[in-house]
């Protein structure tokens, strides 16, 4: 076998600040090849360096054959080769594609842009089904197509020039479990029918595992570890690798305390219905996000909601806390009845909410003192004093310094930022706190950490938990119970070993079986 | 912003200084002009440039350096309090209708299209018929005209922002939405409105000259570069300095402005700025 791209001493550096450095390694023609990073690592800078779209910012020096040539430096022959010989799939398929022409059109676009009649193409209706499409998808425009949808028409693009190499970076990372595993399983069996050579960039350790047979791991900029993926990751020689493959396996908690079986919050036939705007939905049926939910949660208990992409959940958590109101039925929080949004604010500092996104939910331009201090006007009573000593409390008791107070949100990682989010929830020392995907957009070696932080911070405060996610390994290894929801209704309910181990629902079902499998040694 | 970023984008820091140079140019003449801009003497005028009038006379024996210098002064004082109008007015205006939303964005927005339906020159005759023409007049004609600007800037920012999970964070923590508005929403949008406000300033000197050009703005003995380029149109082909010189001073203001707001957009928009760290 001969290598189809050779990277030899690859540096790239913006500025004075090196993104990758001293990085060699080869891929062999007809080879599934992982890369994985966390974020910063470099991994899609790399990438980018073999197809030659670099920012222009970036400074780069080494040397990058593609089929025994280097690349050329000219940009039209670049593009040349770009079209007719690597196909690239991107993280987001909603910004790739463009959201004026129907997805037909964009397809043939790509087959027009890679033939100079050269060996006739594929036609558009054979390539759809190939990547798992019907003939009237072409017709339609990409925000009517669903996510796993709209990175299917992706794939068919990168296929349209019948391409020796494609690029993946993380082309599942934002759809849901399900969808995520009927794409890798369709990227993996488009390889071995075209004998492609993929690149594949991912941070999912167990997705690389399940697609590729060679594997490079990168960190800061640099190879930490290159070899087949078996080796790699069942006997990583690097201190690096072995922590990266340890926090994939999620540890069970040890509960110390069994859940009290008072209900601390009981949600009795909660329905949120959203109308669609303006005339033309006048008659329209209202898209019921929440459909008659009812269920109660214990105190201290930590009960968990999983389920697909909009299948409603965040929705509930919204309105548990006070984000939103429901359109019928009624909530109860320690004996206060309350809709949604009336919550009253003497209530609103026994809940609280942790987000999804560690970098969107804080103010750049206030202080962490600022911003973790805000909740604290919901205790009005508190000495100036008081209100120090409660800052620094919850900043030291997730394992920050009381120095950072006074940085701003940007100088933080995602992981310390979302340990800044758990202080804020934590601040007015709350009763029950709802966590919204908290670990699902942080870099894997930090989820166990913020994990063990939550479970500790549980059993320090007697807190009562609400988790959603759609990360079963994780509600697996935290939760007393578990709800499964689908389209605004809880189908299935049961603790997570019964739930997990007997799934009845179709539901529940898919989902474990859309579970990447573990890595075994 | 600190200064070392500023000399990354020398557009930006050519566009400052010449904004600069020309607003100093202009606050100058409230302490020294060479000569008062009101001493008229026939005697003198149409004197070609020479060291005791560096720009040469008017048709009136005036001192055309002074009047450029006090010119420009008004100018840029005309659409400053234009500018500060929107901000005040728009600004505000935007924020409600993005934060309360429904009916009050309705109307809002039926208000900022209204002033949109009326160009600054129908405003200002109207205000010209009702209350006499002046610079004050001009000031409130351009002013009504940016607040609609501003207040769609505003709205834009803010419908942008309030989807991020601070702004979340901000109402579970028991804010109110004005207060949402001045803390949260606020400090992130004062760099468009900053960007917005060179454009607009730059926009408001040309409706400047333009509304002194048709006689609506400043009055004589006050003089401004759109009331220089009125009087000295008739002279054009004898004495083609008398209006090139304040058209170039308008060209040379408006140039350095748009350059200025263009590079500011640059250094603030933090799109653009993620795209190197990419």
């Amino acid at each position: 076998m001969t290598a189809l791209v050779e990277i030899d001493d690859l540096a790239v550096s913006f500025g004075a600040r090196p993104a990758i450095e001293g990085l060699t390694l080869a891929i062999e023609k007809g080879e599934r090849f992982g890369i994985i990073g966390e974020s910063g690592s470099g991994k899609s800078l790399t990438a980018l360096a073999i197809a030659g779209l670099l920012p222009e910012t970036a400074r780069m020096s080494g040397r990058i054959r593609f089929d025994g040539a280097p690349l050329p430096q000219d940009e039209r022959e670049m593009a040349r080769l770009r079209g007719k010989r690597i196909g690239m799939v991107f993280q987001e398929p909603m910004t790739a594609l463009n959201p004026l022409m129907r997805v037909g059109e964009q397809i043939e676009e790509a087959m027009r842009l890679a033939d100079e009649a050269a060996a006739p193409l594929a036609d558009l209706p054979a390539l759809l089904q190939e990547v798992g499409l019907e003939p009237r998808h072409a017709g339609r425009y990409p925000h009517q197509l669903s996510g796993g949808q709209r990175q299917r028409v992706m794939i068919a693009m990168a296929l349209a020039s019948r391409p020796e190499l494609m690029i993946a970076d993380e082309p599942t990372s934002a759809l849901d479990v399900i969808t995520q595993r009927l794409v890798l399983d369709l990227i993996g069996e488009i390889c071995q029918r075209r004998r492609m050579t993929l690149l594949f960039i991912s941070h999912d350790i167990r997705a690389v595992a399940a697609l590729c047979e060679r594997v490079a791991v990168l960190h800061r900029g640099t190879l930490v570890e290159l070899g087949p993926v078996h080796t790699v990751l069942t006997r990583p020689n690097q201190a690096y690798t072995q922590k990266l493959v340890a926090a994939t396996q999620v540890t069970p908690r040890q509960r110390v305390a069994a859940p009290k079986p008072e209900p601390l919050l009981t949600v009795t036939h909660l329905t949120r219905a959203f109308k669609g705007r303006g005339l033309l939905h006048w008659g329209e049926k209202p898209l019921l996000a929440v459909n008659d939910v009812s269920l109660s949660i214990g105190v201290g208990e930590c009960l968990a909601l999983v389920g697909p992409s909009g299948c409603g959940k965040t929705t509930l958590g919204r309105m548990i806390v006070g984000l939103d109101s429901a359109s019928a039925g009624e909530m109860d929080f320690a004996g206060t009845p309350y809709r949604g949004a009336d919550l009253p604010a003497a209530r609103r500092a026994d809940l609280s909410l942790v987000f999804q996104d560690p970098f969107g939910s804080f103010n750049p331009r206030l202080t962490v003192a600022q911003s973790l201090g805000e909740p604290l006007r919901l205790l009005p009573r508190l000495a100036p004093l008081e209100r120090q000593t409660r800052l620094e409390e919850a900043i030291t008791s997730v394992g920050l310094e009381t120095a950072m107070l006074a940085r701003y949100p940007h100088e933080f990682s995602g992981g310390q930022r979302q340990r800044l989010a758990i202080a804020r929830a934590m601040v007015t020392r709350p009763r029950l706190v709802v966590l919204d995907e908290p670990v699902s957009a942080l870099d894997v070696s930090v989820r166990g950490d913020v994990l063990d932080l939550l479970a500790r911070l549980q059993a320090d405060h007697a807190l009562t938990y609400l988790i959603v996610s759609h990360d079963l390994d994780m509600v697996a290894a935290m939760a007393d119970r578990v709800l499964v929801m689908e389209a605004g209704r809880i189908v299935e309910e049961g603790t997570p070993t019964a739930l997990f181990a007997r799934p009845r629902h179709r539901l529940t079902q898919e989902l474990m079986a859309a579970r990447l499998p573990d890595i075994v040694g | 912003m600190n200064w070392r970023r500023l000399l990354d984008h020398p557009s930006l820091a050519l566009g400052l200084a010449a904004t600069l140079a020309f607003a100093l140019l202009g606050l100058a003449s409230l302490i020294w002009t060479p000569y008062p801009i009101a001493d008229i003497a026939i005697s003198r005028r149409f004197l070609v440039p020479d060291a005791s009038h560096l720009l040469g006379t008017d048709h009136l024996g005036r001192d055309m350096l002074s009047l450029i210098m006090a010119g420009t002064l008004t100018s840029f004082t005309v659409g400053a309090a234009a500018v500060a109008i929107g901000v005040g007015i728009g600004v505000p205006m935007g924020l409600v209708a993005a934060m309360w939303g429904g009916p009050v964005d309705w109307v809002a927005m039926r208000i900022s299209d209204l002033a949109f339906a009326f160009p600054s020159v129908i405003i200002a005759i109207l205000i010209a018929t009702l209350i006499g023409p002046g610079a004050t007049n001009a000031i409130i004609a351009i002013g009504i005209f940016n607040i609609p600007v501003f207040a769609r800037v505003a709205r834009g920012g803010a419908l942008a922002l309030s989807s991020l999970d601070f702004i979340g964070a901000a109402r579970l923590a028991g804010l109110g939405k004005a207060a949402i508005a001045w803390r949260h929403i606020l400090p992130n949008i004062m760099s468009l409105i900053i960007v917005q406000g060179t454009i607009q300033l730059s926009l408001g000197i040309l409706a400047e000259a333009g509304l002194s050009y048709i006689g609506l703005g400043t009055q004589p003995p006050a003089t401004s570069l759109g009331l220089m380029l009125r009087d000295a149109q008739s002279l054009f082909l004898i004495h083609p300095s008398l209006s090139l010189l304040p058209g170039l001073a308008i060209v040379l203001i408006v140039v350095a402005l748009n350059i200025a707001g263009d590079g500011l957009r640059d250094a603030l928009d933090p799109r653009l700025r993620r795209q190197e760290l990419a």
